[in-house]
């Protein structure tokens, strides 16, 4: 059973939907409780970091979400919550791979990087698995992980080169929305599920 | 673009020919090691090196002192001159080199050509078409072969050929610009083409990579201080791999997909979920999903259709239509939509828009602008465009997303559903004056528009909803187009 961390203002409709296409069970989770006996986790993430550090603050999610040993995934928002900071409303996070989330900010550039854009690998990762190099997934952020580079499994280009997808441990985590991006999100969400 | 900066070699040290010409030699450092090695650390992913010894003699003269910068160096070196048979080549790899050059030999012999590729791969070998205006050049450019450039690239092709240098020898170390014209055409062909000869601004290296050319080798311009290869190679490399949306909307009328002309005179073209999913599989970018009936007729969006669309649908999902509340969006989100646009809602009740991206994020939030051009500008128009506004176009956009609207969605009611192109005058100046992303809706009728809204319009997204119903054109016929003509979509 998946466990989907809802807190709050993220729109965790879509994974479930995702989940359901690709015919896995999962329930909805929002205190440590609800993550109990759940053998993979996954966090989206629609909203602020000041929001949804306030809400996995008050519903006393983050210990058991470092402490769950299972695999989990993080999505977006999700993602960027496993920092140790966020420049977004400056909020410490979880702490849970290191690093610091910071604004795009090159003036060539819109924000947010919002589309299509190419993935490339830069480690093996049992995510990727049957997915080509180079595919497209689909990104909507202003913000991104600045992550050591041993963590980087994948990274995109928008002004600079940034960890589209980083892995530590049983910490798995995607910059852009699995759920949303085709068949090959589909396939990505798969893999988490099967092989991670 | 890769920028390749290049080490010549005459009697083991580093020199630069003008024009290829011998007697204009000027000697600039005594170690092409050293040079290498500076080239490496400045960050460059490739060097050139050309023994021009061997060019002139026709056999490698400097093969120890390459030999030397590959073991020093650990990015890749592609080296010429000279080799004109079989033994040679293979001394290069054994001696580290990443690829060769070949040059004259390439015009004389093609079964030589045919051998290297069989032995060592297309990757491992490059053509040097040196040329004289529209003629190939031979013997180290001493003196000049009759074959038609076009001609022996096509030729080149066909045998297996991926990577050539094209070299205007008549601009090479002239420090003016490339011979734009003939990279192009000759990259068109569809060869990879790396422009050698001539470039030597920061100028010309921005124009080379806007014709999509796959390199550049900068010689003389580095040396003479005229380019700084750091910057060069900073310019070179992409700025984003984000690519342009199409994205197929979907008006939606009593639970039926329609298509009117200038917001009029409604067509009914199909079930919603059934369009929404075809969309989704064959390409589509993102779905919008606009209940047309909402505003008018004051009915709430049809949050029932947007469940069943979002169970079947895995690529971002826009829905419109009648939201005038934070408890609208909600259940909209709730029922699968990823964002929500409001129109008549956003000019009526501006601090919607702030209200919904402080709850759910500014990325939700896309403010669609419906505009008509008047006599003194463009303007704002509400309620399924019945309505005018004094709110002049350019600067509502800007108040939107001041406000913390994600994304602008412009529609240009004079050319709604005309097929008469979209309006890119509008466009570009909207586009220029947000930061958000901005989207083109309205006016879609042939392919050179869907380039026209991205290209001149600057927009970052096409939305067109008829052509796609009734098949006038796939989303691949349209992504393909863009392609060819260099504006990078997901395909």
């Amino acid at each position: 059973m998946i466990a989907i961390i809802d807190y709050g203002a993220g729109n965790i409709q879509s994974v479930c939907n995702a989940l359901k296409k690709i015919g896995q069970e999962f329930k909805i989770a929002n205190s440590p409780e609800g993550l109990c006996g759940a053998d993979k986790i996954i966090m989206p993430g629609v909203g602020s970091a000041g929001a949804a550090m306030q809400s996995l603050l008050e519903s006393n999610l983050i210990e058991a979400i470092s402490g769950s040993g299972v695999p989990f995934l993080g999505i977006c928002l999700g993602m960027q919550l496993l920092a140790d900071f966020s420049e977004e409303d400056g909020v410490q996070c979880c702490s849970i791979i290191p690093g610091r989330v910071r604004k795009f900010n090159d003036g060539r550039l819109k924000v947010p990087h919002m589309g299509w854009n190419k993935v490339e690998r830069t480690q093996k990762s049992p995510l990727l698995s049957g997915i080509g190099d180079g595919n497209y997934f689909y990104f909507v952020h202003s913000f991104y992980f600045d992550a050591p580079q041993e963590f980087v499994v994948a990274q995109t280009i928008y002004g600079l080169k940034f960890p589209a997808i980083i892995q530590k441990d049983n910490f798995y985590a995607v910059q852009f929305h699995p759920e949303k991006s085709g068949p090959m999100g589909l396939q990505l969400l798969r893999n988490f599920c099967e092989k991670c | 673009m890769l920028i390749i900066p290049a080490i010549d070699i005459i009697e083991g040290k580093c020199v630069r020919l003008t024009k290829g010409k011998f007697d204009s030699k000027k000697i600039y450092n005594e170690s092409p090691v050293c040079v290498a090695k500076d080239f490496e650390k400045l960050g460059a992913a490739m060097i050139h090196v050309i023994d021009l010894d061997g060019a002139k003699t026709g056999k490698p003269v400097n093969l120890n002192l390459i030999s030397q910068i590959c073991a020093e160096v650990k990015i890749p070196v592609q080296v010429g001159g000279g080799i004109r048979d079989f033994a040679t080549a293979e001394n290069y790899f054994s001696a580290g080199v990443y690829r060769i050059i070949i040059g004259t030999k390439a015009v004389l012999n093609s079964g030589f050509i045919k051998k290297l590729l069989a032995e060592f791969g297309a990757e491992r070998i490059v053509i040097s078409i040196d040329c004289n205006g529209e003629k190939v050049a031979t013997r180290g450019w001493q003196s000049e072969g009759r074959e038609n450039i076009f001609e022996f690239a096509g030729n080149l092709k066909m045998l297996g050929i991926k990577n050539v240098i094209v070299t205007d020898i008549s601009r090479d170390g002239t420090l003016t610009e490339p011979n734009f014209e003939l990279t192009e055409k000759i990259q068109k062909i569809g060869l990879n083409v790396i422009a050698a000869g001539g470039v030597s601004s920061l100028e010309s290296i921005k124009k080379l990579k806007k014709l999509k050319i796959s390199g550049a080798i900068i010689g003389k311009a580095i040396y003479e201080g005229k380019i700084n290869l750091g910057e060069a190679i900073k310019l070179g490399k992409p700025l984003s791999g984000l690519t342009k949306r199409i994205i197929p909307c979907l008006d939606v009328k009593n639970g039926r997909v329609v298509k009117g002309i200038n917001f009029k005179n409604l067509v009914d073209a199909g079930d919603p979920v059934e369009l929404g999913k075809k969309y989704s599989e064959s390409g589509a970018d993102e779905l919008v999903f606009l209940d047309i009936t909402a505003s008018k007729e004051k009915r709430k969006t049809l949050v029932e259709i947007v469940r069943a669309i979002a169970q079947e649908i895995f690529i971002p999902f826009t829905v419109g239509g009648g939201i005038k509340t934070v408890e609208d969006v909600q259940a909209l989100l709730r029922a699968g939509a990823d964002k929500i646009t409001i129109n008549t809602a956003a000019v009526l009740n501006p601090v919607l828009i702030t209200q919904t991206a402080k709850i759910f994020g500014s990325q939700c939030v896309v403010v669609s602008i419906d505009v008509k051009k008047n006599a003194d500008g463009y303007f704002v128009y509400i309620k399924g465009g019945s309505e005018k506004t004094q709110l002049e176009a350019v600067s509502w956009a800007q108040e939107v997303e001041r406000l913390g609207a994600g994304e602008i969605m412009l529609t240009s009611m004079d050319r709604d559903g005309t097929k008469d192109g979209f309006d890119t005058e509008i466009l570009k100046k909207i586009s220029e004056a947000v930061k958000i992303p901005v989207i083109a809706s309205g006016g879609a009728g042939k392919l050179q528009d869907f380039a026209d809204a991205l290209n001149k319009g600057k927009s970052d997204a096409v939305l067109a909803a008829s052509l796609f119903h009734f098949n006038k054109f796939s989303i691949a016929e349209v992504k393909k187009f863009l392609l060819e003509n260099n504006i990078s979509t997901r395909l």
